[in-house]
């Protein structure tokens, strides 16, 4: 079979369980969690890559990849069904040389597919995390890496000193080029946090795969082992400077900031746009939101498919809820097919896919200004029952 | 059995909303195309081998339905076809269902395998489970099913196509073109035949300069006892789109929970053109009152009793109230709007007024600045 030469493709980690996702991870991978009213988080570097003009995406897959390989199906949704492009689901496999098995690290799962990636004969292979909400043009990233001759580029966004410590931290020189490499420093010497985003010429990265599975101390990981490995031998390293918005949604309160993120009328971050910064989704086929002369809604995103009877205020309902009668939505995010029954009450929670919520139940609670926000969680398809309590942080 | 689905597109009878698409392409319940009930309900019955039928004005409808994949036509065999008035066979445009038929006697014949032909149109709205009646006209042993619906003849409204049936459900009489009396049943448009009944009537027909399906073949047909007539009295609702005033109404009426759930049965979903927009924004100052909203909006104002379509923005203190408004329009602040129907791409100016009346909606033209 003939594949054709394409400059650039990308990889897709999406393997990853994402336990500190706690509930809303058990029975699905990270990428496949529910985001922004009608989203999924894969949807958003799966349309970058589109909208960046990659058309050929490996997504590597491992912990529960039932849901999302469902969702990613054919690769449709985002256009990546064309003769010439693909989504192309890669769970680990059985390999003859036995170096084969469940992927031991984000380099590994590279490693197990190099005969994918070769099919393609890239000039460079973009690698992805399927964890974060963000609009990037990869594009400018490839050229900026083209440019200086880098063998591998690295974005970066700038952070507090004090967030510093807990991100891989990449001192530059101030051409931006890369000369140490720092994970979670206690006294971090700059800013530059990297975004788990890299660009690297693959012929380089090809060899330090090949490499790294030799090591057997290694851990096979693009963090921990390639990049530093490849700094040492002195391969030229840029760093890519990104000052859009970026979340890692990694835990449950990142997740419930970043839906929060999307509200206010200039919200912190914008979703809608110019056509090349559209965010791709699988279509749920459902018709228009009902808002019912008793509902009040403020300050939220409503998706398609809802019935809303309740009260909304700063929060993100997504396709297929119903908010009964007096229930009460506040600071929520209410994930696909949820249902609220009337006079239930839900306040700094997440409720997870087809999770369902009785009358008059009470799930989280108000926070004081400046107190820390604890966020209640439900686990889809979880009931809680008529008058139960769910409680400040808790978990079903 | 194999199934064969022909979609007529239907006149246009409702003036400026219609100037540039044909009926099926007329924007429907907020996120739909009038033609994505026709097209849904075929899917849903798992017909896979649809030709769409039309006349003039198809462009936005081709743009709309592509090559059919969000209904699952996209195939390789069968699938979708687009079958277009073509010069060679006749330089004016098709004068009859038949006549169009007989231009597309090609497509008629290709699908070998298929034994049945259902006939929709794109002016009467249902959500119909389309294998009980392929079912009922297996059972019947009839040459044609009629699906009609009862409570649409009231003596005034011109019908198509009205039915009688006695006790049994056996035909007495038929009308064409007339203001059918109260205990009549108004065809639906949507037929099912034998295909090779249809091609053989098709071309008998119009070896004699018959073009009408309704009149020539199913009404003249059963005159002379050479067809026989089968109805199929269906249930559910049945929207019949044919002037403004209805199709104005009709919209409105989805508001309603039990209209839509008969008209959006989560078995047999509606299916259209995927177009990606965010969900809608609702502001801080906005207030929705029974209202249908699709994706995509910015809701500032107030909004009550309406539909409205993707991607439409209401900015502050705008009053929207009984009033259709289609995708991409925009409402300026403190713009008062009541009983109107709103084409896409609008412009209301800040503080402008529109108030019509039930019976007779303002209509602005698509792409106009008021």
């Amino acid at each position: 079979m003939y594949f054709q030469k394409k400059r650039v493709i990308a990889m897709l980690l999406a393997g990853g369980q994402g336990s500190r996702l706690k509930v809303l991870t058990e029975k699905t991978a990270k990428p496949a969690v529910p985001f922004g009213g009608k989203y999924r988080i894969i949807d958003f570097p799966l349309s970058n890559c589109v909208n960046s003009g990659i058309d050929t995406v490996g997504i590597l897959t491992q912990y529960q990849p039932l849901e999302l390989n469902e969702y990613i199906g054919n690769g449709q949704p985002w256009g990546l069904n064309k003769t010439h492009s693909c989504a192309q689901v890669l769970p680990p496999y059985e390999r003859h040389d036995k170096k084969s098995g469940w992927y031991k690290g984000t380099a590994n799962a590279i490693y197990q597919n190099i005969d994918f990636v070769d099919r393609f004969n890239p000039d460079y292979v973009v690698v992805l995390s399927g964890d974060h909400i963000y609009k990037m043009d990869y594009s400018a990233m490839v050229e900026y890496h083209e440019k200086h001759n880098a063998s591998c580029t690295i974005a970066v966004r700038n952070v507090s000193l004090e967030e510093a410590t807990r991100f891989g931290i990449l001192n530059t020189n101030p051409d931006n080029t890369i000369y140490e490499f720092e994970e979670k420093p206690a006294h971090p010497k700059s800013t530059n946090a990297s975004m788990g985003i890299y660009c690297f010429t693959w012929s380089v990265l090809r060899d330090a795969l090949l490499f790294d599975e030799d090591d057997p101390k290694s851990s096979n990981d693009f963090g921990k082992n390639i990049i530093p490995m490849l700094l040492a031998a002195g391969h030229k390293m840029m760093a890519y400077p990104f000052d859009g918005y970026w979340k890692d949604v990694g835990t449950i309160d990142s997740l419930w900031e970043a839906n929060m993120d999307l509200l206010g009328k200039n919200p912190t971050f914008q979703l809608r746009g110019s056509k090349k910064s559209t965010i791709y989704a699988r279509n749920s086929a459902l018709p228009s939101s009902y808002i019912d002369e008793k509902a009040v809604i403020v300050d939220s995103f409503v998706a398609e498919g809802c019935e809303v009877y309740g009260s909304v205020k700063h929060s993100v309902i997504s396709v297929g809820c119903t908010i009964g009668d007096g229930a009460q939505i506040e600071d929520a995010v209410i994930m696909p097919g949820v249902v609220v029954e009337a006079g239930a009450i839900v306040r700094h929670a997440i409720l997870g896919e087809d999770s369902h919520i009785c009358r008059n139940a009470v799930v989280g609670g108000a926070f004081a200004e400046g107190e820390k926000k604890k966020i209640s969680v439900t686990s889809k398809g979880a009931v809680v029952e008529a008058n139960a309590v769910l409680k400040p942080g808790d978990m079903l | 059995m194999n199934v064969m689905g022909i979609i007529f597109t239907n006149d246009a009878t409702m003036g400026e909303l219609t100037d540039k698409r044909t009926m099926a392409s007329l924007p429907f319940g907020g996120r739909y195309r009038q033609v994505d009930f026709a097209l849904s309900n075929l899917s849903n019955a798992g017909v896979r081998h649809v030709g769409i039928i039309s006349r003039h004005n198809y462009q936005s409808l081709m743009n709309h339905i592509g090559d059919g994949e969000e209904w699952g036509l996209e195939l390789e065999e069968g699938g979708l076809e687009f079958l277009t008035p073509y010069a060679q066979s006749s330089t004016h445009t098709y004068r009859g269902k038949l006549e169009s038929l007989a231009n597309a006697m090609d497509f008629l014949e290709y699908g070998a395998d298929d034994e049945l032909v259902v006939m929709t149109d794109s002016a009467i709205l249902s959500n119909i489970d389309l294998t009980a009646v392929l079912s009922a006209h297996v059972a019947s042993g009839k040459d044609v099913t009629v699906v009609t619906k009862a409570g649409i003849c009231n003596g005034k409204k011109t019908i198509d196509l009205a039915v009688k049936v006695d006790d049994k459900g056996e035909v007495t009489d038929m009308l064409v073109d007339y203001a059918a009396p109260a205990d009549y049943a108004a065809s639906m448009d949507i037929f099912v035949l034998g295909k090779q009944f249809l091609i053989r009537s098709v071309k008998e027909m119009i070896a004699r300069d018959k073009f009408h399906m309704d009149r020539d073949l199913v009404l003249g047909g059963w005159q002379r006892g050479v067809v026989s007539v089968n109805t199929f009295p269906f249930e559910g609702i049945a929207m019949f789109n044919e002037s403004v005033e209805e199709y104005y109404n009709n919209s409105l009426s989805l508001i309603n929970p039990e209209v839509r759930k008969d008209m959006f049965d989560g078995r047999h979903p509606v299916y259209t053109k995927v177009r990606f927009r965010v969900p809608t924004y609702y502001g801080e100052d906005s207030e929705i009152d029974n209202a249908l909203i699709a994706d995509g909006c910015m809701l500032e104002g107030q909004v009550k009793d309406s539909v409205l379509f993707r991607n439409v923005t209401v900015d502050k203190d705008a009053e929207v109230e009984n009033c259709i408004i289609f995708n991409d329009t925009v409402i300026g602040e403190g713009a008062e709007l009541k009983y109107a129907i709103l084409d896409k791409d609008v412009t209301v100016t800040p503080g402008a007024k529109l108030i019509g009346t039930k019976k007779n909606p303002v209509i602005v033209k698509r792409g106009e600045t008021v």
